[in-house]
């Protein structure tokens, strides 16, 4: 009984803490974040083969390297740039050259595709080992979709009989810019 | 000479009433029953501001930790929690929205109870865990109860950077809850 009777006693000191109010409090703490102008670059197509379909020098090498840009320019005033550059020419002894071309008109060229809302290079461009050279352009407050925008180079590599035969290698530095 | 027994037996008197001297000669002895009602408390602290940065600008995502610091004490048969909500989404518009889904966080470092697992999404409608505190939890200097006082945690928050958000500045509140019973 005595036993029986302290259980009960305590059973009820804890249903009676149990239907004690519960205690509330909270803080507040202000998130700021500063989302300023950036852009990104993803080069997919990582090798790309320059080929012919004539074998009578009629017509250039060609190829194709895909892009996919992420941009964000500042409202109004921002601007973004996408350039490439020759960092390595075509290496190997008789074979083609951006930097010093074996013959006068031997060149290494693009045009460009770009989509909205950037611009793309208008014309033919000459690809050079010094400088950068236009790929596309945007004006202020330019977003890009948040998976990306897409964009390509189209090359074009002049097929010269002085070419040595075998297999050459360039690489090209793509740079994408936002302010 | 006559005055001085009259005086003693007035200060006597006085030393009586002040309890001094004992009644009659005897000692007495009294007790009393101290009673303290522990309820179950909560209390947190946060930072006013916490900035979210990112140290990339390639569209990697703004991260920002928020140190939370907490007393809490809990019943033999209660629980405790710390939860979040946003409660003022991220103004202006147009930029990154807790209510898209764009804000998420990870706890560490709770010191009493248990931190938060995984990566939770911040909501602007629900509150959502942030800590959760067992039955007969106390802050405190040690024994029966934690060794440290206040305890403390970490919410790290992560929002999504992308090319959509137009440039600009943001805030949002995020409102910490403390719970006890």
């Amino acid at each position: 009984m005595t036993q029986k009777k302290t259980t009960l006693i305590t059973v009820c000191a804890l249903l009676a803490m149990a239907g004690m109010a519960q205690a509330q409090n909270t803080g507040t703490t202000t998130l700021s974040v500063t989302v300023g102008p950036e852009a990104a670059l993803t080069v997919n197509t990582s090798t790309t083969t320059l080929t012919t379909s004539s074998t009578t020098f009629g017509n250039p090498f060609t190829g194709n390297t895909s892009l996919t840009y992420m941009i964000r320019t500042t409202k109004t005033t921002g601007t973004g740039t996408l350039s490439l550059k020759i960092t390595a020419d075509f290496a190997g002894t008789g074979g083609p050259s951006v930097a010093t071309p074996p013959s006068t008109g031997d060149a290494l060229t693009y045009t460009c595709t770009v989509s909205a809302p950037g611009t793309a290079c208008t014309g033919s461009q000459t690809a050079s080992t010094t400088a950068s050279t236009g790929l596309g352009t945007w004006g202020g407050g330019a977003s890009s979709a948040k998976a990306g925008n897409s964009a390509s180079v189209a090359w074009s590599l002049t097929d010269d009989p002085v070419y040595a035969q075998g297999t050459y290698t360039a690489t090209a530095t793509f740079t994408i810019s936002a302010t | 000479m006559r005055g001085r027994p009259a005086l003693w037996r007035i200060a006597r008197w006085l030393l009586l009433a002040a309890g001094v001297l004992p009644a009659g000669g005897s000692t007495g002895t009294a007790g009393q029953t101290l009673t303290a009602t522990l309820s179950p408390v909560g209390a947190l602290s946060t930072p006013g501001t916490a900035t979210l940065s990112t140290s990339s600008n390639t569209f990697q995502p703004f991260t920002a930790t928020v140190p939370v610091s907490y007393q809490i004490r809990t019943t033999p048969v209660g629980s405790g929690t710390i939860t979040l909500q946003v409660t003022s989404d991220f103004t202006p518009s147009g930029g990154p929205a807790a209510s898209s889904g764009a804000l998420t966080y990870v706890c560490s470092g709770a010191n009493l109870g248990t931190a938060c697992s995984g990566t939770q999404t911040a909501s602007t409608t629900s509150q959502t865990p942030v800590l959760a505190v067992p039955a007969s939890a106390c802050t405190g200097d040690g024994g029966v109860c934690s060794s440290q006082n206040p305890n403390s945690m970490n919410v790290t928050f992560t929002l999504t950077d992308s090319p959509v958000y137009p440039t600009g500045t943001y805030s949002a509140s995020v409102t910490f809850t403390i719970s006890a019973m």
